[in-house]
């Protein structure tokens, strides 16, 4: 478990423990010191508690093994671990080109204003589709728009082998429409392999850590 | 466990229990991670917190003075 999460737990128990004394006795708010304390313990713990709470699941629901304890996910999963550099996924997961323990939440946020609201609200979706609908199999889940390459420009911009790569500058609209995304960086022909779960059977797998 | 009949204990007391029943829904939330557990901490145990806390204040504001 976490720190953060450990410190939560610890503030929630001792909140629980100090909200029971007045359960049981709520005659001690008589005095001064008491309603203070009722004041404390029934009304600024709670928020913080709440907010301490609120914040620690929020930054868990960024991991990678929260996003794969879907039964749905579990192929995405196993596509990290492809052992052929040309899917997409894997080559930046096995490689730490994204944080292994972070790799959904680092690709599939959006890196707008609000983004990490806009990825939560899509969160609650897929929730209401896992339980309350039928949902589709793994090969054929689609992203609710087309992806974006700010996504991917949020790193690789800037970045030498994005801009002077050779493939890159082979044309000089290519660059220019990469960074206005009127052409998609997941193109066939580009980089097009990125999960491809329908295959994961026939392709090798990566035993290594990442 | 027998509730107060001074009213204002009373509804310490129910303010207390939400936000125990609260706070034990967020501890097993923590303990869970499960993408259910994120919407039952959010919906149920953010709820019940608003709830006790609501009940609190009401407790503070909802004083009646006996009549002379």
């Amino acid at each position: 478990m976490p720190h953060e999460t450990t410190l939560v737990v610890a503030l929630l128990l001792m909140n629980a423990l100090l909200i029971g004394v007045f359960v049981v006795r709520p005659a001690i708010t008589v005095t001064r010191g008491g309603k203070t304390m009722a004041f404390l313990v029934l009304f600024l713990l709670p928020i913080l508690c709440g907010a301490m709470g609120t914040s620690s699941e929020l930054e868990r629901s960024k991991t990678t093994k929260f996003c794969l304890s879907c039964h749905i996910m579990e192929p995405y999963g196993q596509s990290l671990r492809v052992d052929d550099p040309s899917y997409l996924a894997a080559a930046h997961f096995q490689n730490h080109r994204v944080p292994a323990d972070s790799a959904c939440y680092t690709c599939h946020t959006n890196y707008a204003m609000f983004g990490s609201v806009k990825a939560k609200m899509a969160g609650l979706r897929h929730i209401y589709i896992y339980y309350l609908t039928t949902p589709p199999a793994p090969e054929n889940i689609k992203l609710h728009e087309p992806y974006n390459n700010r996504e991917c420009l949020h790193c690789h911009l800037g970045a030498r082998s994005f801009e002077e790569g050779a493939v890159h500058n082979a044309d000089p609209e290519l660059l220019p429409a990469v960074k206005t995304n009127k052409l998609s960086c997941i193109s066939s022909g580009c980089h097009g392999v990125v999960h491809k779960v329908g295959t994961l059977n026939k392709m090798k797998m990566w035993k290594g850590q990442p | 466990m027998k509730l107060s009949e001074n009213p204002i204990e009373r509804r310490l007391q129910i303010s207390g229990i939400l936000l125990i029943l609260g706070l034990l829904t967020e501890l097993v939330c923590l303990f869970w991670a499960r993408p259910l557990s994120f919407l039952a901490l959010i919906s149920v145990g953010g709820a019940l917190l608003i709830l006790g806390i609501a009940v609190y204040l009401l407790s503070l504001v909802a004083i009646r003075q006996p009549r002379q």
